[in-house]
């Protein structure tokens, strides 16, 4: 065997041995490119069906969206309406708001003229009570100037009752005077002159007539008594017609009870004196002019 | 490779060693190509054809 077939042999085995280590080492280190495709392909087909999925949610959510808006929308109408709404009640309040102060307002000139209108009223009736006061003192004044009047009255009634007592009797004693000297004369036939008298004669005077209360027909009732003084007050007075001198006659159960003959008279009530009592006149018992 | 009976003076001890390098060497590459077939059946499915 030759030199050069031993080198080539040897040459050949070398590099056949280096040749073998390289494609070992490549081949052992090599990617497996079918395992990368399928994951490539199964991740593109994942990632499709992310994606279809994405553009489902993306549809869905556009759809809801618009649904959001149109009701958003919707309510903003509503809200619109309802603002307008409220703006219009809101100038109606206000409306009504500067109407009622304006009344408020009037009511308080109002109250304030009523004030004043009171206060002068207040100051009028503080002036008519005064007034009234004054009256009062200037009634009871001549009140009791009417008592000391009546009483004057009484007395010189009962002067002039004397006094025409007094004259009855000078009349009767000029009578019995004039008859006697009327027959001391009478046989030399001789009559007595009329004596001449200062005053001159102005005729009998005649007592007045006292009422007539039978024709009146009055009825009352007792409002006091004072057996006492024999005195009863009737709860009727002059404004019904009672005037003093009448005479009431008290009954009680078709019972006759007594007289009252009248005294003092009042507007409104009446005093009188109890005559014939036959029972003791008591309050409520009925007082008639006529039986 | 066989003996030369003329020029006997000459004769060499035949040797196995190159024999046996050059088995070595078609070792290794029978050994390669039997992983090279391996790895691509085991990763391809196939040895020569084109993958699906």
């Amino acid at each position: 065997m030759s030199t050069l077939t031993k080198v080539l042999i040897v040459l050949l085995t070398v590099f056949s041995i280096f040749l073998c280590g390289i494609v070992v080492t490549y081949v052992a280190n090599a990617d497996n490119q079918k395992k990368i495709a399928q994951d490539a392909t199964r991740d593109l087909r994942a990632a499709r069906t992310a994606r279809e999925a994405a553009q489902n949610d993306l549809a869905a959510a556009k759809e809801q969206a618009d649904q959001m808006r149109r009701d958003l929308e919707a309510q903003m109408n509503q809200l619109t309406v309802t603002i307008t709404d409220l703006q219009a009640k809101l100038e109606s309040v206000q409306r009504e708001n500067t109407q009622m102060s304006q009344r408020v307002r009037d009511m308080g000139a109002s109250v304030q003229q009523a004030n004043e209108l009171q206060a002068s009223q207040m100051q009028q009736a503080q002036a008519a009570q005064e007034q009234v006061a004054t009256l009062e003192a200037e009634r009871t004044r001549l009140e009791k100037e009417l008592a000391e009047t009546d009483q004057t009255l009484m007395e010189k009634m009962a002067i002039v009752a004397q006094l025409e007592e007094r004259v009855k009797q000078l009349i009767e004693a000029n009578q019995e005077l004039e008859t006697r000297v009327n027959q001391y004369l009478r046989p030399s036939g001789l009559t007595t002159a009329a004596p001449v008298t200062v005053t001159q004669r102005t005729g009998i005077a005649v007592p007045a007539a006292p009422p007539v209360a039978r024709d009146i027909g009055l009825n009352a009732r007792i409002a006091a008594v004072d057996i006492k003084n024999a005195l009863a007050e009737l709860s009727i007075g002059s404004a019904a017609g009672v005037r003093p001198d009448m005479r009431f006659h008290v009954t009680r159960d078709q019972q006759f009870v007594c007289d009252i003959r009248i005294l003092d008279v009042g507007p409104d009530q009446s005093v009188g004196i109890l005559e014939k009592i036959q029972v003791a006149p008591r309050v409520g018992d009925v007082a008639a002019t006529n039986l | 490779m066989s003996p030369m009976p003329q020029r006997s003076a000459q004769l060499s001890v035949p040797s196995n060693l190159y024999t046996a390098i050059l088995a070595v060497a078609l070792g290794a590459v029978v050994a390669t190509a039997a992983f090279v077939a391996f790895q691509c059946y085991s990763q391809y499915g196939t040895i020569f054809g084109m993958p699906q």
